[in-house]
C-alpha cells in the first residue's frame, strides 16, 4: 500500500512535467493547428541557456526570468522564420519541418554544450518529508504547484480576458477574425511565444531530475504527445490532467506489471494514445468535432 | 511497359549506369552506395504510403529494423541462404505492416503520425526486450553472401548488385502498382477519401494493401542493409532511422520514384559531408537544410530537377523560335491560319 502511494506521488511529479510540455504542445496546436515535434528540443535549448547564465555567475532567479523572456522571443522568431512560410502546406510537409526543428535544436545544444550531462540547480531546494514510509520532496510539491499555477493562469487568460478571446478567435477562424479587426499574425506569434515559455518551464522543472543533456526531452515528448491526446488537443486543462494521469499510470504500471520492466516503459503512453484515439479521439476534455460531410 | 516509352528507356539507362558504377568507384564508396540503395527501397515504400496513399507513417524505420532482424535471425538460427531471406523478410514485414495498418484505418493524418512516431521511438526498446531472439545490445553478426563462382566480381560489388537487383524489382512493382486502377484508387484515397468511397473504392482494402506493400519494401530494404553490413544491432534502428527515411522521402520528392534515389543519396552523404566541417555542426546544417528545403521546394529534389528541365526546355524553344527559319517554307503564321479555318 505504501508502495502504491509512493508510486502515485512519483507518478504525479513526473506527470506534471509531461503535462507542462503537453500544455505547450496544445497551445501551439490551438493557435496554428500544428503539432510541434521540436517543442521539447527548443525547451532544452532554453534550459541550457539558463544553466549557462548560472555558470557565468547570475543568480538563479534572474537567470530563469531572463531565459523565460528569451524563450518567448525564440518562439516568436521560430514562428516568423519557419512556420509562417509553410503554414498552408500539406500535413507531411509541416511534420517534416517540425522534425527539422527537432534535429536543429538538438544539434545546436550538442554543438554549443557537448553531450555530457550537466547538473541543473534545483529551484525548490532539496528538502524532503516522509510520513508513514512515504517520501515527498520539495521538488515534487514545487513542480506540482508551479504547473497548476501556470495551467490555471493560462486557462484564465484564455477564458476571461480580451487578449485570450482574441487568441482563441485567431486560432479558430483566421479570416473572420481579420474582418473583426483582430491582428491574427500577432496573436499567432503570441501563442507560439507563450508555448515556448511553458516548454521552458517544463524543461527547467525536469532538468534537476533527469540531468541536463541534449537528449533530455526526447522521451518526454512521447509522454507529452500521449498526454495531449488523452486530455484533448483543444483543451489546456486537459493537457495537464492528461499528463498527470499518464504519469500515474506509467509509474504504477511499470512497478506492478513486471513484463514491462524498464525497457518498455514507453509502451504505456503508446498504448494509452492508441486506446484513446480508437475509443474517444477527442480526448477526455476535448470537444467532439462534428464534420459536415 | 514498352521499350518505346521514354521514361522506360531512361530507367533502363539509369539501371545500366548504376550496374557499371561499382567497377569504376572505390570500394568504400560502393558499399555506401549499397547502403543508399537499401534506404532508397525503404523510401520508395514510404513514397507509396505517404505520397500516393496519403498516410503519414513515421514508423518506416521500425519496418526496416523488422526486415533487417528477420534476415539476421534466419541466417544465423535457421541457416537459410542469405539471398532467400530477402523475400522472407519482405513477407514478415508485410504482416507487421498489416498489423499496424488495421488500427491505422481509424486514425487520421496527425493522429497516425503521433502513433507511428511512438512506434519508431519504442523499436530499439522492443529489440532489447526480446534479447533471447535478437541478442540485445550485442547484436547479430553473420557471414555476408559470397559472389557465385561464375561471376568474377568482388564481395562488395556482389552485395551492391544484390541491392541493385532488389531496387530494380521494387521499382518495377511500384510502376505496375501506380499504373491503372490501383494507382487511381490510391490517388483517390489520398486526395479525397470520401469521394473515393462514394465511387466504389474499397478504402479498407486499398489502405491495408498500401501498408502491406510499403512495409514489404521497407523490410526488403532492411534485409539488404543487414546483408551489406553483415551485422545488426539496436543502435542502427533508433527513432532517428524512421526520421531519416521520412526526410529522404520528402527531400527526394514524395511522389517521385527517382526522388527515392535522390533522397537516399541526400540522407547517406549529406550528414557525412557536413560532419567534415565539424562533428556537431553537421547536425545543425542537416536540420537547417531540411527546413530550408521544405520552405522553398515542396516537391523535393526531383521536383526541382523537373522544374529546371522544363525551364530549360522552354528557354530552348524560345531561343529557337527567335531564330530565322532555316527553310524557305511557309511562315509559321500560315499554319495558325490553317488551323483556325
Amino acid at each position: 500500500m505504501q508502495l502504491l502511494i509512493q508510486q502515485i506521488l512519483d507518478g504525479l511529479a513526473a506527470g506534471a512535467i509531461y503535462g507542462a510540455l503537453a500544455l505547450a504542445l496544445v497551445l501551439i496546436y490551438r493557435a496554428t493547428r500544428i503539432v510541434n515535434f521540436g517543442q521539447g528540443e527548443m525547451a532544452t535549448f532554453c534550459a541550457y541557456t539558463a544553466w549557462q547564465l548560472v555558470q557565468w555567475g547570475w543568480p538563479l532567479w534572474l537567470a530563469l526570468v531572463a531565459t523565460a523572456v528569451l524563450a518567448f522571443v525564440l518562439g516568436v522568431v521560430v514562428f516568423r522564420v519557419v512556420v509562417r512560410p509553410v503554414s498552408g502546406a500539406a500535413v507531411e510537409t509541416i511534420v517534416v519541418v517540425m522534425l527539422g526543428l527537432f534535429l536543429l535544436f538538438q544539434a545546436l545544444c550538442l554543438w554549443l554544450w557537448g553531450s555530457d550531462q550537466q547538473a541543473f540547480p534545483n529551484v525548490f531546494g532539496s528538502a524532503a518529508w516522509s510520513a508513514h514510509g512515504v517520501q515527498l520532496s520539495a521538488a515534487t510539491l514545487g513542480t506540482l504547484a508551479t504547473i497548476s499555477a501556470v495551467a490555471l493562469a493560462l486557462g484564465a487568460l484564455l477564458r476571461f480576458s480580451r487578449l485570450g478571446l482574441a487568441l482563441r478567435a485567431a486560432a479558430s477562424d483566421r479570416d473572420k477574425s481579420l474582418l473583426v479587426g483582430i491582428r491574427v499574425e500577432t496573436m499567432l506569434m503570441l501563442g507560439w511565444g507563450l508555448a515556448a515559455m511553458v516548454g521552458f518551464i517544463a524543461a527547467a522543472l525536469v532538468a534537476p531530475r533527469l540531468f541536463l543533456s541534449p537528449l533530455m526531452m526526447a522521451p518526454v515528448l512521447v509522454y507529452a504527445l500521449a498526454a495531449a491526446t488523452l486530455g484533448g488537443w483543444d483543451s489546456a486543462i486537459g493537457a495537464v490532467v492528461g499528463g498527470l494521469l499518464i504519469g500515474v499510470v506509467e509509474s504504477v504500471g511499470a512497478t506492478f506489471l513486471t513484463f514491462i520492466g524498464a525497457e518498455l516503459r514507453l509502451l504505456i503512453p503508446l498504448s494509452v494514445t492508441l486506446l484513446v484515439l480508437l475509443v474517444r479521439p477527442a480526448g477526455l476534455l476535448g470537444r467532439q468535432v462534428v464534420v459536415r460531410v | 511497359m514498352s521499350l518505346n516509352n521514354a521514361s522506360t528507356r531512361l530507367s533502363l539507362l539509369a539501371l545500366a549506369l548504376m550496374a557499371v558504377l561499382p567497377f569504376v568507384l572505390p570500394k568504400f564508396l560502393v558499399l555506401q552506395l549499397g547502403v543508399a540503395l537499401s534506404f532508397a527501397i525503404a523510401i520508395l515504400g514510404l513514397n507509396l504510403l505517404l505520397g500516393f496513399a496519403g498516410q503519414v507513417c513515421l514508423a518506416q524505420g521500425a519496418f526496416f529494423a523488422c526486415g533487417a532482424y528477420t534476415t539476421a535471425i534466419l541466417v544465423t538460427r535457421l541457416g537459410v541462404d542469405p539471398l532467400l531471406t530477402l523475400p522472407l523478410a519482405a513477407a514478415v514485414t508485410a504482416c507487421m505492416g498489416i498489423a499496424i495498418g488495421l488500427p491505422a484505418l481509424r486514425l487520421g493524418g496527425l493522429q497516425l503520425a503521433i502513433v507511428t512516431f511512438g512506434l519508431a521511438v519504442i523499436t530499439p526498446q522492443l529489440i532489447l526486450k526480446f534479447d533471447g531472439l535478437t541478442h540485445g545490445v550485442t547484436g547479430i553478426s553473420f557471414e555476408p553472401p559470397r559472389p557465385p563462382g561464375w561471376l568474377p566480381v568482388g564481395a562488395d560489388t556482389w552485395l551492391y548488385l544484390i541491392g541493385l537487383i532488389a531496387m530494380a524489382v521494387c521499382v518495377l512493382v511500384m510502376r505496375r502498382l501506380l499504373a491503372g486502377d490501383t494507382g487511381r484508387a490510391l490517388r483517390a484515397l489520398r486526395d479525397d477519401p470520401l469521394i473515393a468511397r462514394s465511387l466504389g473504392v474499397n478504402l479498407t482494402r486499398v489502405r491495408l494493401s498500401a501498408f502491406a506493400v510499403s512495409s514489404a519494401f521497407a523490410g526488403l530494404g532492411g534485409g539488404v542493409y543487414a546483408l551489406l553490413n553483415a551485422y545488426v544491432s539496436p543502435q542502427s534502428f533508433l527513432a532517428g532511422r524512421s526520421i531519416e527515411i521520412l526526410i529522404g522521402a520528402i527531400v527526394g520528392g514524395i511522389t517521385s520514384i527517382a526522388g527515392a534515389f535522390l533522397g537516399a543519396l541526400f540522407v547517406v552523404f549529406v550528414p557525412e559531408w557536413t560532419a567534415d566541417f565539424s562533428p556537431a555542426l553537421g547536425g545543425i546544417i542537416y536540420g537547417a537544410c531540411l527546413i530550408a528545403m521544405m520552405v522553398t521546394a515542396r516537391d523535393g529534389l526531383a521536383g526541382l530537377c523537373l522544374r529546371a528541365l522544363s525551364a530549360l526546355k522552354s528557354w530552348r524553344s524560345r531561343t529557337r523560335s527567335r531564330r530565322p527559319p532555316l527553310t524557305s517554307g511557309p511562315a509559321p503564321s500560315n499554319l495558325t491560319q490553317e488551323t483556325k479555318s
